[in-house]
């Protein structure tokens, strides 16, 4: 017996943290606008997130999520996957804010900045909770608004104006596709609330007007397909991939960070939901709908899109962007191999692996944010020597980079090996192509990871340089996710159990 | 005497295609917008008939939300298209193109 019942809405409460950080920076600024403290303003966002982060973990460990509280009507739900997820948002907008403060010290518009990076980290974690497809877009959109203005912030770059009208074009041409295909989603079937779609699909409940389902199942297709073409685009994957590299090369690189860890865990998140509670795979098979198919297809096309393309860049930033789109393609594997009776091994892989690239992603884009605040160029033949004027943070990234192409020691490695066992463990035909196509993408990327790291170490810088700052807030996120990127391993017990909790909650 | 779905969802999508044809096919930024604009509002053409023709509101209230979304997009949609005409001095959408593969 609690001393204290809290209200269903509580649940909430790491979202709702983020959102009243944002709120309560925007009340600072607007006290005294012509004076920024920037200490305060990076303090507060970091401590806000910081705060969110920890009421999930604590939500996580006391077992809120389980069995999962559906809040409005179904609306919302807070379950052990939201949970996770929030947790991934929280740690990457914390470790932003805290880099962001070193490297956004020009800046005019320091509030603007620090509110927009938590508002759109509260359209991330709602979308972690969205359980309707009302909820879904509106949080999708949240998300969206303030990446497509956080991208385009620097306002006299003309890269970044550039990043960001790219962003936003195919945003707004993706969110279309995609609320068309609520739209038709909601024709077929009369409701948008997931569990209901699911119940309609199944021949539980009647679509609307008496009907059966089987009269609209083309437009049920069809729109099954423009979601997915939606949630390519928030995840950065084929075919909506070709604002990624473009936004995160023009985009301040905390930004790149942001969206490339954040955002895309947080597509990934509805993607799972919606294909689990709305279209479970058993009941889509029954009216002529596998969209196991349309993922096997796009996790293989992705993944080797994204590494082929990275193997080809001289810069820096530019790679990594490549490289977060051969990322997403290794996470569709959890929804490519959910059919089989292993699909809830896959799909908890698959969350792991967001989790850890949280980490080493974010880090990976935090020291080109530091080789930004030194100036020392922007390709490969620019890191040079780096290792010797700044050995620390090429360490860090170094541990980074061998995380990313699945070198064993990190987190990385183990991520990637549950998804290969999880894929071959389906045992179907197209499952094991995909694992072949995993193996041999992780084996080219290391081509192309392991080429900066010998920039860094190996080679003589082509310039003399002078001593390099030591930038406190960069430094501090970096050697904060390399620390998780490494300890997360002997960690990885209670992850992986929360993952596999998390998602045998969703398949069954 | 009503209208049958089908001539609704046929509008729609007509109105659908000819906004993804304005996307692809036009180079200024605010004709852009204006396409996406007829993409999502073919949306609630179909949201709306099918609220009717279900008997439930769900789809009238989210065609509601699709509209202050939208609304919110363009508005986001008009600053940036405002700093790339600072910087470039045009809305051609073809015009920065200093990052490509």
């Amino acid at each position: 017996m609690a001393l204290v019942e809290l209200p269903d809405w509580a649940a909430l409460a790491p979202v709702l943290a983020l959102a009243a950080t944002a709120l309560v920076i925007f009340v600072v600024d607007g006290i005294d606008p012509r004076r920024t403290d920037r200490q305060l303003l990076a303090g507060l966002a970091a401590g806000g997130s910081l705060f969110a982060l920890a009421l999930a973990v604590w939500f996580s460990l006391a077992g809120v999520g389980d069995p999962g509280f559906e809040l409005f009507g179904g609306q919302l739900v807070v379950d052990e996957m939201a949970l996770f997820f929030v947790v991934v948002v929280a740690v990457v907008t914390a470790l932003i804010s805290i880099a962001s403060y070193d490297y956004m010290t020009e800046h005019a518009y320091q509030a603007e900045y620090y509110s927009l990076v938590l508002l759109a980290a509260t359209g991330m974690a709602t979308m972690a909770t969205a359980n309707s497809l009302v909820t879904i877009f509106i949080a999708l959109e949240l998300a969206s608004l303030p990446s497509y203005a956080l991208v385009a912030i620097l306002k006299e770059n003309r890269g970044s104006v550039e990043a960001g009208l790219k962003y936003f074009l195919i945003g707004a041409l993706s969110s279309a596709i995609f609320v068309y295909g609520v739209s038709l989603i909601y024709g077929a079937t009369g409701h948008l609330q997931l569990g209901a779609i699911a119940d309609v699909i199944a021949g539980e409940a009647e679509a609307g007007a008496g009907h059966a389902i089987a009269e609209f199942d083309g437009m049920l297709g069809l729109g099954v397909l423009m979601v997915i073409g939606g949630l390519a685009f928030k995840t950065a994957s084929v075919p909506f991939h070709f604002w990624a590299p473009d936004a995160y090369e023009g985009a301040p690189a905390p930004i790149s960070a942001f969206l490339s860890s954040a955002s895309k865990a947080a597509g990934f998140v509805i993607a799972f939901r919606i294909f689990t509670e709305a279209f479970p795979i058993d009941a889509m098979v029954g009216i002529g709908v596998d969209w196991t198919v349309a993922f096997v297809v796009l996790a293989i096309v992705t993944m080797t899109v994204g590494n082929f393309a990275a193997a080809t860049q001289e810069n820096v930033k530019r790679m990594l962007a490549y490289s977060s789109v051969g990322h997403a393609g290794y996470a569709l594997i959890g929804l490519a191999g959910l059919s089989g009776a292993n699909g809830e091994f896959v799909l908890a892989a698959a969350m792991m692996h967001l989790l850890v690239y949280g980490f080493m992603n974010t880090g990976a884009f935090l020291f080109v944010a530091l080789a930004e605040h030194w100036g020392v160029g922007r390709t490969f033949a620019d890191y040079n020597g780096l290792a010797s004027r700044a050995p620390m943070a090429s360490v860090a990234m170094t541990v980074f980079l061998f995380s990313l192409a699945g070198i064993p020691p990190f987190g990385g490695f183990f991520s990637k090996y549950f998804l290969f066992v999880g894929a071959i463990g389906v045992g179907s035909t197209a499952m094991l192509v995909v694992a072949a196509a995993l193996v041999v993408n992780s084996a080219l990327s290391l081509y192309y990871y392991s080429r900066l790291v010998k920039a860094l170490w190996i080679e003589e810088p082509t310039i003399e340089r002078a001593t390099l700052t030591k930038p406190t807030g960069i430094y501090a996120a970096i050697v904060v996710a390399a620390v998780m990127t490494v300890v997360i391993l002997p960690g990885f017990g209670p992850v992986a159990d929360a993952a596999t909790a998390a998602a045998a909650a969703l398949v069954a | 005497m009503t209208v049958p779905i089908e001539y609704y969802v046929l509008l729609s999508m007509a109105v659908f295609c000819i906004g993804l044809f304005g996307v692809l096919t036009r180079r200024n930024a605010l004709m852009f917008l204006m396409s996406v604009e007829l993409m999502l509002n073919a949306a609630n053409i179909n949201l709306i008939a099918f609220a009717f023709y279900h008997g439930n509101v769900t789809g009238q209230v989210f065609a509601l939300f699709t509209m202050a979304l939208a609304a919110a997009e363009v508005a986001v949609g008009l600053g940036i298209i405002l700093v790339l005409y600072r910087n470039f001095r045009d809305v051609d959408v073809t015009v920065p193109s200093a990052m490509r593969w």
